[in-house]
């Protein structure tokens, strides 16, 4: 469904990403956990090109990207890209001057050109599913901050995405908050939408995921089911993480 | 003050007020307008990557600050019919103030749109929106509201400024008023009259401001 090869990203000096491959099946939960700093938020932010690599090749089924440092990807896979992927923020991100039912139907009216009764229609069956149909007229500062990451998932959902991408989707909440987004999450997964997630929420990791990526420096440690790799790693550097963030857990 | 001045100040007020509605106002409105337009294509320019026309918006943004406003009215209206380009008044005027309100409100509208915290712009991209349909739909929305202080302090000045009109025989309120003191020799009451006027012209302005802003507040928690 989608296969990275070979994926070079740098800013600058700094290698952020030094030869990266991984396949995501169709209807599976890629996990992608590693150290801060370690380049898990850059390979996502490849996904949907907000970072665009300096080598190597993306795919999504039938649209081929490759990659080199001076070549220019055309603007319309870009578009094409994105619009058949969506993207939650650890921030949110909402648009503040629209509601949770505009924020929903934005894209949907804007780039996809729908009817507006059928992105209003669409949208209000995307709110109730994350639990929001009461909140359908209420602007972003009115919600609270799970609220709001909820309002986020129903706005990437919208465009009928063929991948979901979190970028440290509960980093931002209060403790008390994170469940209830968790919980749309984990919804998803159970429906079969693909989906690569990247996350410090270890329990939540080895739940959700089909498959774990474990990252460091710019290239993957560890990958495979959530035991092999939370459990049965034997990599120094891998173990080294997985006890520091266990340790933080308590 | 005696009858006389009385007399001088009521009758006044009418011509005065007419020059205000017929042609402050409408000189004002216009250039405001248009210098807007102006303003927002300069900063769109000066936030593009294009190196050629930055550079012509950084030039027009240096002459038009860098001159007064009153020798730029001079050269459009006095200067330009020595080559042969010859215009009306209030065309010039429009010319020198939209020239001046896009030049100076180009800064505003940059600042505002840079404002706007790169999530927007990435969460727009995120579901495939084009450069110019953020910017539209997202980004543009956002600067307005946190440019509507600094350019009404924009169109307030411009009210004002456009009293400098009278030196290229637009009659306006100013101009007017000088036409009064010349045949009834009060120059202290007249003049002071027209500046009633003008605080009265900006005075429903702010009021204006503060509604506008309200209006726009209601997605914010300000």
């Amino acid at each position: 469904m989608i296969e990275i090869r070979d994926l070079h990203k740098s800013f600058g000096p700094l290698q952020v990403l030094k030869g990266v491959d991984l396949t995501v099946e169709h209807g599976k939960v890629l996990v992608i956990i590693g150290p801060s700093g370690s380049g898990k938020t850059t390979l996502l932010r490849c996904f949907n090109l907000l970072e665009q690599p300096d080598q190597g090749s993306l795919a999504l089924a039938d649209l081929k990207l490759n990659f080199t440092a001076s070549g220019k990807i055309p603007q319309r896979s870009i578009l094409a890209l994105r619009q058949r992927t969506g993207m939650v923020f650890q921030s949110y991100n909402l648009f503040p001057h629209m509601t949770a039912l505009g924020n929903v139907m934005e894209g949907q009216v804007t780039v996809q050109k729908r009817p507006k009764e059928e992105a209003r229609k669409r949208g209000m069956e995307l709110l109730a599913k994350v639990g929001l149909a009461d909140k359908v007229d209420a602007y972003p500062h009115q919600l609270s901050g799970g609220q709001q990451q909820r309002v986020a998932i129903a706005r990437a959902m919208a465009v009928e995405p063929e991948v979901l991408l979190f970028d440290e989707p509960t980093s931002a909440l209060d403790p008390e908050l994170v469940g209830e987004v968790l919980k749309v999450i984990k919804q998803l997964a159970a429906e079969g939408m693909t989906m690569v997630i990247v996350t410090h929420e270890m329990k939540f990791a080895a739940d959700v995921a089909d498959q774990i990526i474990l990252m460091d420096d710019g290239v993957i440690l560890e990958q495979g089911t959530p035991a092999e790799v939370l459990e049965h790693t034997t990599n120094p550097r891998a173990l080294q993480f997985l006890n520091r963030i266990s340790g933080e857990d308590i | 003050m005696d009858d006389r001045k009385i007399q001088i100040f009521l009758d006044s007020m009418l011509p005065l007020l007419k020059a205000g509605v017929a042609f402050t106002i409408p000189l004002a409105v216009v250039s405001f307008i248009l210098g807007l337009l102006l303003a927002v294509l300069t900063a769109l320019i000066r936030l593009s990557p294009w190196t050629l026309p930055k550079l012509i918006a950084r030039f027009y943004v240096w002459i038009i600050r860098g001159t007064p406003l009153l020798v730029q009215l001079f050269i459009i209206f006095y200067g330009l019919p020595a080559v042969g380009i010859i215009l009306d008044p209030f065309i010039a005027a429009t010319i020198g103030f939209t020239l001046s309100v896009g030049a100076y409100s180009s800064e505003i509208v940059r600042a505002a749109i840079l404002s706007i915290h790169k999530g927007q712009w990435e969460a727009a991209f995120s579901v495939g929106m084009t450069r110019g349909q953020a910017l539209r739909r997202v980004i543009l929305p956002q600067a307005a509201r946190v440019s509507v202080p600094p350019l009404s302090n924009s169109f307030i000045s411009l009210v004002k400024d456009t009293s400098l009109a009278a030196t290229i025989t637009y009659v306006e309120i100013f101009k007017t008023a000088q036409q009064i003191t010349a045949t009834t020799y009060e120059p202290l009451l007249l003049y002071c009259e027209a500046a009633l006027f003008y605080l009265l012209f900006c005075s429903v302005l702010s009021v204006l401001q503060n509604h506008l802003e309200k209006r726009l507040d209601r997605y914010s928690a300000r």
